[in-house]
């Protein structure tokens, strides 16, 4: 005759059993969603950086004067615009070495042309293998003076205008 | 049951159960928090704080300047519509400015009596 002696121990051995397996389940599954909350964490704090550097580019040093970003665009001064972003992205208080390389290009407007808007490419650092991740940062500019620009024939009209700088941003 | 030898430990056993039961419990919650955290982070990701801003810093800016200013007001928001996939209305009418952005995530207005 069987016996039924066991059986509150072997209903005991299940429910345990269970509870182990429920909660190694929900424990393994948490620390799995951390991975691609990381990335996106860095790709945000790059961003940032690289719309704060934009605003502070964009700021006048003197009252009255032209922002230097302004004046960077005016003139097409490819190298001032690469030293100072590269140098304003860099600095920390460590002197840690930052490896961040960038493609600048302006968006503009164009009234007379069916397609509306045109760019080109204003400066940049450093080239893509297409395996970074890429950040791009936007800064919208007044240009009061298109003279050199146009002159240059890069495709922007002759009058004030407000063109979007956009950067696109990476660590190498 | 009344044939089990020994029924001594029956606390102890309740006790394992209540035990296990609050580590259960404790595992949900932790679980949780994790999703608070990817929730907050996305919707952080997804505001569209630095556009607004340099948005408006545009407008007032564009506004100093002398004589029309309707190509640079086109300007914005042909750029805002080609590149940064957002609707931008500005008007100035009878003294009061208001721009509008929508980039169907997030839709701000703001309205000031000049």
């Amino acid at each position: 005759m069987v016996e039924d002696n066991a059986i509150l121990y072997t209903i005991e051995g299940i429910a345990a059993g269970i509870l182990l397996i429920t909660t190694a389940y929900l424990i393994i599954s948490t620390t799995t969603i951390y991975t691609p909350g990381d990335t996106h964490i860095s790709d945000m704090q790059m961003e940032q950086l690289g719309y704060d550097v934009l605003a502070v580019m964009d700021t006048p040093r003197l009252d009255g004067e032209n922002s230097p970003l302004e004046t960077y665009i005016e003139t097409n001064n490819e190298t001032g615009f690469r030293v100072e972003f590269l140098n304003l992205v860099k600095s920390n208080s460590q002197n840690w070495p930052e490896n961040i390389k960038f493609k600048a290009v302006v968006y503009y407007r164009n009234q007379s042309s069916a397609i509306k808007i045109g760019n080109y490419t204003f400066s940049h650092y450093g080239n893509t293998t297409g395996s970074e991740h890429l950040v791009m940062v936007t800064r919208r500019v007044l240009i009061t003076n298109m003279t050199t620009i146009y002159s240059l024939d890069l495709g922007p009209e002759n009058r004030n205008q407000s063109v979007l700088l956009e950067v696109l941003m990476w660590r190498d | 049951m009344a044939r089990l030898m020994n029924e001594d430990g029956q606390w102890i056993v309740l006790m394992g159960f209540i035990i296990s039961i609050m580590i259960f419990f404790l595992a949900i919650i932790v679980n949780q928090s994790v999703l608070v955290g990817q929730t907050t982070a996305e919707s952080v990701l997804d505001f569209p704080k630095s556009d607004i801003q340099d948005l408006r810093s545009e407008v007032f800016s564009s506004r100093l300047l002398p004589g029309d200013i309707t190509g640079i007001t086109e300007d914005i928001k042909t750029l805002s519509l080609r590149r940064k996939s957002a609707v931008v209305d500005i008007s100035n009418t009878s003294g009061t400015l208001t721009i509008n952005y929508n980039n169907g995530v997030t839709s701000y207005h703001e309205t000031i009596q000049l």
